[in-house]
C-alpha cells in the first residue's frame, strides 16, 4: 500500500438517536449526533478530531467501529465497507481497528488480572495457541507500554490512573491493529502523567506504523500529537486541514473562537479573545442553515437560511462557511 | 479597593489537615503557609491528591470530622483564627464573608428547589430581609452574572439550565452576600473551553466590581496564568513554590514547577516530544521521606531523600521549598542549548 493512501474513509456518515416519548414510546424526533460527515485518515497519520461536549466526536469514533450502528453513510477501512459487513467479517476487521477509552477506571474489568485483560483479545482472535505463548505475548506488550512483567497478575485497582491507561493501550495493541481510535485518552489524567501517555502513543506509532484517530477536546494536546485536525460542531465537521494551517490560519469562525478561548500558560500574553455568546444548541433541533450562526460573531442573513457547503479552499484545507465563498 | 493595605485578608500558617482512616493517617495537607491580600487573586495549582481542595475546605470549615481533623496551624481571617471557631460561629462567616464555588455545579445545587429559592435562602440567612426583597436581590444577582431573562430564570430548576448557566447561578449565590473572599475550586474544569472563557471573564469582571479576593484552585496552568496575581504551587500536601504570577512563569525555581510547565503542550510552540515528569503522583498514604518530590526530581541527592527542605525565601516575595533550586539554572541552560541546536 502506498504511504499516502487512505486507510480509513468516511463518507456521508450519519448517526441519529431516536427521541421517544409517550406511553407507546413513539419516536418524536432525532438527536442528530453525527449528521453527514465525510473525511479520510491517511495511512500512518494521526488525525485529531476536536470539538466541545455533545458535538458528536465520540459518537463518530464509536460508529466507525460499529459499537454503534450508523444511520446512513459508508465507512471504508482498507478498501472494505465496514458498515456492510456481517458479524463474522466484522470480528475479523475489529482486529485491525482498536479503541482506547477516556476513563481508565471504567474501561478495565476490575475482576480480571492484567494478564487476562490483555490476553482476552489474543484468545478471541486466536492469535495464540497455548497459555505459555499467551503469557510471552502479554509480557512483551506490557514491556512496550512501560510496565514490567511483575504487574501481570495484578488487578486494575492496584494501579494509578496513568498506569491503567497504559494497560488500556496495551490491550488495544495486543492484536496488532492498523488503526487505533483514541477517545480522550489523556483527559482523565494528571498534567504530569498526560505527557507520559502522549509520548508513549507517539513512540508506539513510530514503532508499529499505527494510524490514529485522536478524539479530544483539548486543542493543545491535539495540536501536539496530530498531523491533521478536524473540528466538529453540533454533528458537522466545520473545518479540516493540516495542524499548522489550522492553528496559524483558521478559516472557520468557530475554529477561530475555539482557539482564542484557550487560556495560555503565559501571564504576559495579551490576546484578542473572541468570547462566544450562549451555549451549544441542542442537537435535537439544530439551528437552520449554518449550525453555528446563532453564536457566530460574523453571521449574516444567508447563514440562517442556507447551509454552507464543505469544500476545499486550497491544499486540502476544507471548511464550511458562507463568509469564505464571498 | 483596599488593595494596597498591608494587612493580609487571610493568613494560613502551618496548616495540617489529616484524615484518620482505617488504612492509616492520610496527611492530605501537611504544613501549608500562604496569605491572600484583600482584592487579590491567589492561584493554587497542583495535581490530584496534592491537598489543594482540602486546604480550601479547611478554610471554609467544611472538613468532614471524623475522619478529618485540622491537627495543627492557624487560619487567620480578619484577625480571627477560624480553626478556633465553633460550628455556629463558622456558619456566620461561611456564605457571608467567605463563600465557595465548586467544580460540578449540578451536584452543588439542590435539584428540587428553584434557583431563586436557593439564592434567596443564602441572602435571608445572612441579611435581615424578607422574602420579596430576597427574591428581588436574587434576580438582581442573576442579572449581574449575565443570565438572560433573570425574572423568568429565577423560577426555574437547576436541570433546566446548561452547565455554564448553572455555574453562573453558583457564582450569583456565592456573591449574594458580598463576600471578602471567594474560594473557587476548579470552577471551569467541567465546562467546555468556550464556556470556560465566558466564566473566567465573568469572574474577572466581578472581582473588579466587588473588590473581593479570590482563591482560585485549579490544575490548569493556563487558567492560573489568566487570573492570578500570586500563585502557590502545591505538591504532596505542601506549598513548594509561592510567588507572583509573572515570576512563576518566567522564572520557576522549583524543579516540580519547571517540570510541570515543560510537560504541557503549548499552542504557540511545536516540539517533537513532550518532557514528561517520570513516575507518578505519590499517594498521601505513602509519601516518600525527605523532600516529597525526590523520587521524580532530576536534581535529587541523598540529602533530599533524608531531610525535607523548608519553604525558603529566595528573593522578595518568592519562596521555594528545595535544597538545590540554584542548580535548576544549569538544567534550564542545558535545555535552552539543546533547543538552540534543534
Amino acid at each position: 500500500m502506498a504511504a499516502n493512501e487512505n486507510l480509513l474513509e468516511i463518507k456521508n456518515l450519519k448517526k441519529y438517536f431516536p427521541v421517544k416519548a409517550g406511553v407507546f414510546k413513539k419516536t418524536v424526533g432525532h438527536v442528530k449526533a453525527v449528521d453527514d460527515i465525510s473525511f479520510a485518515v491517511k495511512n500512518g497519520e494521526t488525525l485529531g478530531l476536536v470539538g466541545e461536549s455533545g458535538c458528536g466526536k465520540s459518537t463518530t469514533g464509536r460508529t466507525i467501529l460499529r459499537l454503534l450502528e450508523a444511520t446512513a453513510g459508508e465507512v471504508i477501512f482498507d478498501g472494505k465497507d465496514v458498515l456492510a459487513m456481517d458479524k463474522k467479517e466484522l470480528r475479523g476487521i475489529r482486529k485491525e481497528m482498536q479503541i482506547i477509552f477516556q476513563d481508565p477506571y471504567a474501561s478495565l474489568n476490575p475482576r480480571m488480572t492484567v494478564a487476562d485483560i490483555i490476553g482476552e483479545p489474543l484468545d478471541i482472535h486466536k492469535l495464540v495457541s497455548n497459555k505459555k505463548e499467551r503469557n510471552e505475548k502479554v509480557k512483551d506488550i506490557l514491556e512496550k507500554v512501560g510496565l514490567g512483567e511483575e504487574y501481570m497478575n495484578r488487578y486494575p485497582h492496584e494501579f494509578s490512573g496513568g498506569q491503567r491507561q497504559r494497560i488500556g493501550v496495551a490491550r488495544a495493541l495486543a492484536v496488532d491493529p492498523k488503526l487505533i481510535i483514541a477517545d480522550e485518552p489523556v483527559s482523565a489524567l494528571d498534567v504530569s502523567i498526560q505527557a507520559q501517555v502522549i509520548n508513549l502513543l507517539q513512540d508506539l506509532q513510530n514503532e508499529f506504523g499505527l494510524t490514529f484517530l485522536f478524539i479530544a477536546h483539548d486543542l493543545s494536546v491535539v495540536k501536539h500529537i496530530s498531523d491533521r485536525v478536524a473540528v466538529m460542531y453540533l454533528g458537522k465537521i466545520v473545518e479540516i486541514t493540516d495542524k499548522e494551517k489550522l492553528y496559524e490560519d483558521p478559516l472557520h469562525p468557530y475554529t477561530q473562537s475555539l482557539l482564542s478561548a484557550i487560556p495560555v500558560a503565559d501571564p504576559t500574553a495579551k490576546k484578542d479573545r473572541i468570547i462566544l455568546e450562549g451555549d451549544v444548541p441542542s442537537p435535537v433541533d439544530p439551528p437552520s442553515g449554518c449550525r453555528f450562526h446563532p453564536r457566530c460573531p460574523k453571521a449574516f442573513d444567508k447563514c440562517s437560511i442556507e447551509e454552507p457547503v464543505f469544500k476545499d479552499y486550497g491544499d486540502g484545507h476544507f471548511a464550511a462557511c458562507h463568509l469564505l465563498e464571498e | 479597593m483596599n488593595f494596597l493595605s498591608k494587612e493580609p485578608l487571610v493568613q494560613v500558617k502551618g496548616l495540617k489537615t489529616h484524615f484518620f482512616t482505617e488504612e492509616g493517617v492520610v496527611k492530605a495537607v501537611d504544613g501549608v503557609d500562604f496569605e491572600i491580600n484583600p482584592g487579590e487573586t491567589l492561584g493554587v495549582v497542583g495535581e490530584s491528591g496534592c491537598g489543594k481542595s482540602v486546604t480550601s475546605l479547611s478554610i471554609m470549615g467544611l472538613v468532614e470530622s471524623p475522619p478529618g481533623k485540622i491537627v495543627e496551624g492557624e487560619i487567620n481571617f480578619q484577625g480571627t483564627d477560624l480553626t478556633k471557631l465553633s460550628q455556629k460561629e463558622m456558619r456566620k462567616i461561611r456564605g457571608n464573608d467567605i463563600s465557595m464555588i465548586f467544580q460540578e455545579p449540578m451536584t452543588s445545587l439542590n435539584p428540587v428547589y428553584t434557583i431563586g429559592n436557593q439564592i434567596s435562602e443564602a441572602i435571608m440567612l445572612h441579611k435581615k430581609v424578607n422574602k420579596e426583597e430576597a427574591k428581588r436581590q436574587s434576580i438582581e444577582m442573576l442579572e449581574k452574572v449575565g443570565i438572560p431573562l433573570p425574572e423568568q430564570r429565577v423560577n426555574e430548576y437547576p436541570h433546566q439550565l446548561s452547565g455554564g448557566m448553572r455555574q453562573r447561578v453558583m457564582i450569583a449565590m456565592s456573591l449574594s452576600c458580598d463576600p471578602q473572599l471567594l474560594i473557587a475550586d476548579e470552577p471551569t474544569t467541567a465546562l467546555d473551553v468556550t464556556i470556560q472563557a465566558q466564566i473566567l471573564e465573568l469572574m474577572n469582571d466581578l472581582k473588579e466590581s466587588y473588590g473581593m479576593a479570590i482563591m482560585m484552585i485549579t490544575h490548569d496552568l493556563g487558567v492560573i496564568a489568566e487570573v492570578s496575581d500570586r500563585v502557590a504551587v502545591m505538591y504532596a500536601g505542601k506549598v513548594v513554590e509561592y510567588t507572583d504570577v509573572e515570576t512563576l512563569f518566567k522564572d520557576p525555581e522549583h524543579p516540580y514547577t519547571w517540570g510541570l510547565m515543560n510537560s504541557i503542550p503549548k499552542l504557540d510552540q511545536t516540539v517533537e516530544r513532550l518532557e514528561a515528569i517520570p513516575g507518578s503522583v505519590p499517594s498521601p498514604l505513602n509519601f516518600p521521606s525527605g523532600c516529597k518530590y525526590n523520587n521524580r526530581c532530576p536534581l535529587a541527592t541523598d540529602k533530599c531523600r533524608e531531610i525535607e527542605p523548608e519553604l525558603e525565601t529566595i528573593s522578595e516575595g518568592h519562596q521555594v521549598r528545595c535544597w538545590h533550586y540554584k542548580e535548576l539554572e544549569r538544567l534550564k541552560n542545558e535545555r535552552a542549548e539543546t533547543a538552540k541546536i534543534k
